[in-house]
């Protein structure tokens, strides 16, 4: 059984829970987590809150040790975690902070269609995706890159695949940072993560991994969503998938190579996965080139899954996928670290902001948001459970002075993988879902039993929370109509 | 033998063992187990051999799952038999680390106490009309890492990331 966390939690306001730096000696900062009265208490049942207060012992970091209302425990850092690091106060760089699956993010692509021209079609709709887009472990993509274009792939994002004709200048303007970070270098991605991640850009991978058809269900924000071109019973596609075994090869690497780090650079850390080394020194450089291109290689994972999606609409529709207006939205990351400018106590400062499991959220007005976007806020995509719901919100002004710029980033598991199996015994979820209006399709019975609605928070408290708490606001509520898992 | 135990979204391995070969040998399973869903339908018709050293049980114990499921991943290969040796513990003149050893003993850390590990893997190459696949493990993971003598030998445990 899971651990319950007994440490002490205080409450700060009606969104924000403390736990103080006196809880343990090591602890730099306090641990804030976001979440109301009822979500703390489902917090409470694992360790994830003592995660919190493990990542308050990093070197140089700012304010808080912070967590999301969808934290859930995880290993090194918890799932939702959020910390900035000064690189001038021997500020640590630490790839568990960032995860296994470097960029891990979300897209999400609108349409022309409304939810009754789709419905007649939806069953043949769902399967030829799951037919044509790779899903699930071990399987490779139809696109292949040898290793020079992989490099390219890395260091230029989906920019390159243009010439490919897999992707739009439009669609690389509605990626976050325009699909490409600067500074990456694919000279520091290992054979092996290559090897990984050779085949497998344009595969949808496995886990908590989907493609879902949806269907805007409720606007709350009608100036952001014309401006997104969003509008009821539209039906959209949103995708989440990461960097895939190249990716995760990234973050391997890195953690072997600071094994040793602890004891070079004198830092204490109470949990082995959170191994890290200063901004400021080779290994951290080192890894912060790599994990830059594994983002931009996630990018163009997620370009070629949008890519096969029109594909596929355009074939059981019949209409060329313009004419079907299947637009990106956005595309945004929440397992990354970047380097960004906010204001800590009065002084300008530039941090290097880990997000593990939670999305940038920058307020209207700020320079790094699309132009489209810019008076509205950033797009932040969450995706929640297959039953249910994923939202888009914007960001607003205090995610900026409460979050570094930061929310949820979906819903947060509220059942073990092995509880949801069991919860599952003698029930056909994909019947169920069937029965609520969801097509889905997945490689096993046990694919849709772990990843069942039930063993997910509703994601409604969990918006709800951050609505509040003023780090983003409500646009728009999809609900899915198709499924697609690995 | 081994079992899987609940860790939210992930997965753990808990493996115990009379000694360190078949705790090792055990984890191998654990870890295919969670991969290939019909373990029984995989042949051994293939041989790998794999060598590794490290100075340091735990890390040799990650490296070993580590390689593991680079093998599925890079190479598709899909084992279910482990023949284990297990060396270590003596002053010896070997490289740390953990990656594999061939051809790297240049770059040792002289004297440091080493296990070694050589292994004989034993499966096939991947067939998705007869193996069936489970999880996809992204990585093994530090979080929780134990490899401990306990009560009628050894126990260890492991996070897989899913």
């Amino acid at each position: 059984m899971t651990q319950a966390y007994i440490g002490p939690l205080e409450r700060i306001d009606e969104t924000r829970w403390r736990i103080p730096k006196s809880y343990k000696p090591g602890m730099r900062v306090d641990g804030i987590i976001f979440a109301d009265d009822g979500l703390i208490e489902q917090i409470r049942h694992d360790q994830a809150p003592e995660q919190v207060a493990n990542v308050a012992f990093l070197p140089g970091i700012q304010v808080a040790s912070l967590a999301m209302p969808d934290i859930h425990w995880g290993y090194g850092f918890c799932i939702g975690g959020v910390c900035a690091t000064d690189p001038d106060e021997g500020g640590v760089i630490s790839p568990g902070g960032v995860g296994y699956d470097i960029n891990c993010g979300v897209r999400l692509i609108r349409t022309a269609l409304s939810e009754d021209q789709v419905r007649p079609r939806l069953k043949e709709l769902v399967n030829e995706l799951f037919q044509q887009i790779p899903t699930g472990v071990g399987r490779t993509g139809k696109y292949h890159f040898d290793r020079k274009e992989l490099r390219h792939l890395m260091a230029e994002g989906p920019r390159y695949l243009i010439q490919r004709g897999l992707c739009t200048e439009e669609d690389i303007e509605h990626t976050e940072a325009e699909g490409r970070l600067e500074g990456a270098k694919p000279e520091n991605v290992s054979d092996r993560a290559l090897d990984r991640g050779a085949e497998q850009c344009g595969t949808l991978g496995s886990g908590n991994h989907f493609l879902e058809v949806q269907v805007v269900d409720a606007v709350f924000d009608q100036e952001a969503a014309e401006v997104m071109g969003l509008f009821p019973g539209q039906v959209c596609v949103m995708i989440h998938s990461g960097s895939r075994g190249l990716g995760y090869q990234v973050c391997d690497d890195a953690l072997h190579a600071l094994r040793n780090a602890p004891e070079k650079y004198g830092i204490k850390l109470p949990d082995r996965q959170l191994l890290c080394a200063p901004v400021h020194s080779p290994e951290g450089q080192h890894y912060i080139g790599a994990m830059r291109a594994a983002a931009n290689f996630a990018w163009c994972n997620r370009q070629l899954l949008t890519w096969q999606a029109r594909e596929v609409f355009e074939s059981v529709f019949d209409k060329p996928w313009q004419d079907l207006q299947m637009q990106v939205v956005y595309d945004v990351c929440h397992n990354i670290a970047k380097f960004e400018e906010h204001e800590i106590e009065g002084k300008k400062k530039w941090v290097w902001v880990h997000r593990k499991g939670a999305t940038r959220a920058f307020p209207p007005g700020h320079p790094e948001i699309p132009e489209k976007y810019r008076r509205i806020g950033q797009p932040v995509l969450i995706p929640g459970d297959m039953g249910r719901a994923s939202w888009v919100l914007v960001g607003q002004q205090d995610s900026m002075a409460k979050s570094f710029g930061t929310t949820c980033h979906g819903a947060g598991r509220a059942m073990s993988r092995t509880a949801a199996v069991q919860d599952a015994r003698g029930r056909s979820i994909e019947r169920e879902l069937q029965e609520r209006g969801i097509v889905a399709r997945a490689r096993s019975w046990k694919g849709l039993a772990e990843e069942q609605p039930a063993a997910y928070k509703d994601v409604d408290l969990v918006v709800e929370v951050v609505h509040k708490a003023g780090l983003s606001k409500k646009v728009a509520r999809l609900r899915p109509i198709g499924v697609i898992k690995g | 033998m081994f079992e899987v135990f609940a860790h939210t979204a992930d997965l753990g391995l808990r493996i115990r063992a009379g000694d360190l070969p078949t705790l090792f040998a055990e984890a191998g399973k654990a870890l295919f187990s969670v991969l290939v869903e019909n373990l029984e339908a995989i042949a051994c018709r293939e041989t790998h051999p794999l060598t590794l050293e490290n100075d340091n049980l735990e890390y040799l114990f990650f490296d070993w799952l580590d390689q593991l499921l680079y093998l599925f991943d890079a190479q598709k290969l899909v084992l279910a038999d482990f023949q284990v040796t297990i060396t270590g513990g003596e002053m010896a003149n070997h490289v740390q680390g953990g990656r594999p050893a061939e051809g790297s003993s240049d770059a040792g850390k002289a004297n440091a106490p080493c296990w070694r590990l050589e292994a004989i893997c034993r499966g096939e190459k991947l067939d998705r009309q007869r193996h069936i696949l489970d999880h996809e493990v992204k990585a093994i993971t530090y979080h929780g890492l134990k490899v401990e003598k306990a009560e009628g030998g050894w126990l260890a445990e492991v996070v897989v990331d899913i």
